[in-house]
């Protein structure tokens, strides 16, 4: 069965000769959550930016839902993305100004698919009567859960989620966290999932260390202690 | 440390020192005029005759227009550059900075973004009011003895005009972050202030009513009342629209929306930000305004009776209301410019959210054009108000005659001065990737 996402020898190299990735290779099956950790600086942010046609690879081949994307016009790309991939990040990325709904309808407005209704994603992110505030006015919390929610409304594929929980207390982490394991197991959804979190990446099926550019480790997830102890063990080679 | 906030974006401050040199070069302009007329070796019989033809007046009237507009329009910028600062702001309150200290900080900011500005803008206006007084002798209009003088004292009263005005528009504009308890500050500035105002609206409602009913009036009295009069019909229609502008722009956004899907969020961030685009709309407004009612005034007269106005008339109109219009288009593109500085994050998120480059600058244009379009039709209303009655007392016509040359040309200028102010920083900021200008 062909991989959702699908790198090949990427690498990417940064003017002034700074290798952020070196042939890396890493397939992901649908229906799968695999969560990319490392060292500050190990190139997880540069791997997920790559996988999801957001950067560029100076080598090798990215394939999303079975597209080659590492050579693919700017503007195909972004249509592929909007398509069949969301977005989680940290910093969330929503329009502060605009309403929750506004901001879960922009894919749709931007003329992606309308697999789903905003009302039926608010709903199932627990944001229903949310819908008309101002994202300005939302705690975190909330805020990511729109994020979430804009990620669901087009059916994606694929979910690329940059520390989602980062600027997240434990409780509200675990709920965004709780969203994106059940888009996997109930709409077959695959998460890239980059956290330096071991609690968030023991909730993924499998474990992607980075040092240095390079995969230094890929298995199913372990629990969190051991997680924190492979983690250790690849920053301390790393630094 | 309130000082270096406020530095840490000097280009929020391009706006305020570009009007403040405009500022500096009218005024500069306006009392070297003065100087020169008054201190020309005029016998009392030549004196009396240049008085006569009222443009020993014009540089005293083109003065306190010029004092007013920088009032105005000085302190619009700087009250945006300030709103766009709200964040940095907020911070320094968080650590400690007490609402005084604030505000004296930015006070200082805004008279030190002055100096410089001033200094710019003196010689600037030496050499127009020059070319002005050149101008004037050689079409006749005044005699070769009305030699170019330096006023005593240009450089105190320019800078304390700029000075003045900036404080003041910085001082208004700091009252609100300076005030709000830190806490609150911080939210604050992630989320803009979305009313509009108790006050602000129904006043502005009543002044442009005031401004209709006075203008009705006055097309019922004889030419020269409405003459006299019709000076406060622009004024209580320039500064009723200003109050209007986030109304008016929340008002015409709804109808980005025939123009699909990029026109519907060009819409929905238009509403959203209609207060900082108000501080573009205000000076864009009364540019089309002051503009549409000299050039109509002029093509109507001619129209109409047939002949030209003198020249010399014509020449004095059009060099003012030229010196306004660009002071106002300066300030406007100046505070459009800032506002889309302030927007590149919501551009890549836009991106990012699965927009093409070109989708995304679709999106710009469709607010440039809901932009023009108010500041078109708010400028038009403003300028009939005014013209009406003078054309209906003085020419017994209520139709204004424009040529479609004129028309065309005032639309593709304002077009052209909103694009360079939002679609230019916007086609810009769209070339680099967009995890680059969120990251």
């Amino acid at each position: 069965m062909e991989s959702v996402v699908s790198l090949t020898s990427v690498s990417r190299r940064y003017p002034h000769g700074v290798r952020a990735l070196r042939d890396v290779s890493l397939d992901v099956p649908a229906g799968q959550f695999v969560a990319v950790m490392g060292a500050t600086g190990s190139g997880k942010s540069t791997l997920l930016h790559c996988a999801a046609g957001l950067d560029r690879p100076t080598g090798g081949r990215v394939r999303l839902v079975g597209q080659d994307i590492a050579r693919m016009r700017e503007a195909r790309r972004t249509r592929l993305r909007r398509d069949r991939a969301g977005f989680v990040f940290q910093a969330y990325n929503l329009l502060s100004e605009l309403t929750v709904r506004q901001n879960v309808a922009l894919p749709a407005r931007l003329g992606g698919p309308r697999a789903r209704t905003v009302d039926e994603v608010l709903t199932q992110v627990g944001l229903a009567g949310l819908g008309d505030r101002p994202v300005g006015e939302l705690s975190g919390g909330q805020r990511q859960r729109v994020a979430v929610a804009r990620a669901l409304v087009t059916a994606p594929a694929v979910i690329f989620a940059d520390e989602p929980t980062g600027a997240l207390d434990p409780t509200t982490g675990d709920r965004i966290l709780t969203l994106l394991r059940q888009a996997v197991d109930r709409d077959r959804v695959t998460v890239l999932m980059v956290t330096h979190d071991p609690v968030a990446a023991a909730w993924s099926d499998r474990l992607v260390l980075l040092r240095d550019g390079a995969v230094a480790d890929d298995r199913p997830t372990p629990d969190a202690a051991t997680i924190a102890d492979r983690l250790r063990g690849v920053s301390a080679v790393a630094a | 440390m309130i000082r270096q906030a406020l530095r840490r974006n000097p280009w929020a401050f391009l706006g305020p020192a570009a009007t403040q040199t405009l500022a500096a070069t009218l005024v500069t302009t306006g009392l070297c005029l003065v100087a020169s007329f008054d201190g020309a070796p005029l016998d009392p019989g030549r004196r009396a005759a240049l008085t006569a033809t009222g443009i020993a007046d014009l540089p005293v009237v083109f003065l306190v227009s010029s004092i007013y507009l920088s009032l105005l329009i000085v302190g619009v910028t700087m009250g945006t550059a300030i709103a766009d600062q709200a964040g940095d702001l907020a911070l320094v309150r968080t650590i400690g900075a007490t609402p005084g200290r604030v505000r004296r900080a930015i006070a200082a900011q805004a008279a030190l973004v002055a100096l410089p500005a001033t200094a710019a803008g003196l010689p600037l206006g030496l050499l127009a009011g020059y070319a002005w007084l050149h101008g004037l002798v050689e079409h006749g209009i005044v005699p070769a003895e009305v030699g170019f003088r330096m006023h005593g004292g240009t450089v105190p009263i320019a800078f304390a005009v700029t000075v003045g005005t900036s404080l003041l528009g910085a001082l208004v504009a700091a009252v609100r972050p300076s005030r709000l308890r830190p806490a609150v500050a911080l939210t604050e500035a992630a989320v803009p202030r979305r009313r509009t105002g108790a006050v602000r609206t129904p006043v502005g409602l009543l002044l442009v009513a005031g401004g209709i009913a006075l203008s009705a009036v006055l097309s019922g009295r004889d030419a020269k009342t409405a003459d006299e009069a019709g000076f406060f019909v622009m004024l209580a229609m320039c500064v009723g629209v200003g109050l209007l502008g986030p109304v008016l722009l929340r008002v015409a956004a709804p109808l980005a929306r025939l123009a699909g899907t990029a026109g519907g969020l060009a819409a929905d961030a238009v509403v959203a930000r209609a207060r900082s685009l108000s501080g573009a709309l205000v000076p864009l407004t009364l540019a089309v305004g002051f503009a549409a009612f000299t050039i109509t005034m002029g093509t109507t007269t001619e129209h109409v009776t047939g002949v030209a106005g003198p020249a010399a008339d014509r020449w004095l109109e059009y060099s003012g209301t030229g010196a306004y219009t660009a002071f106002a288009a300066v300030a406007a593109v100046n505070t459009l410019v800032t506002a889309t500085q302030a927007r590149r994050r919501d551009l890549a998120v836009l991106r990012l959210a699965g927009g093409t480059r070109g989708r995304t600058l679709a999106v710009v244009i469709c607010e440039a054009l809901v932009v023009t379009g108010t500041a078109l039709v708010a400028g038009a209303v403003v300028a009939l108000t005014t013209l009406l009655p003078l054309l209906h007392t003085a020419l017994g016509t209520w139709r204004p005659w424009l040529p479609a040359s004129w028309l065309v040309g005032g639309v593709v200028v304002t077009a052209a001065l909103v694009g360079t102010g939002m679609v230019l920083p916007a086609a810009l900021s769209l070339r680099r990737a967009p995890i680059e200008v969120i990251g």
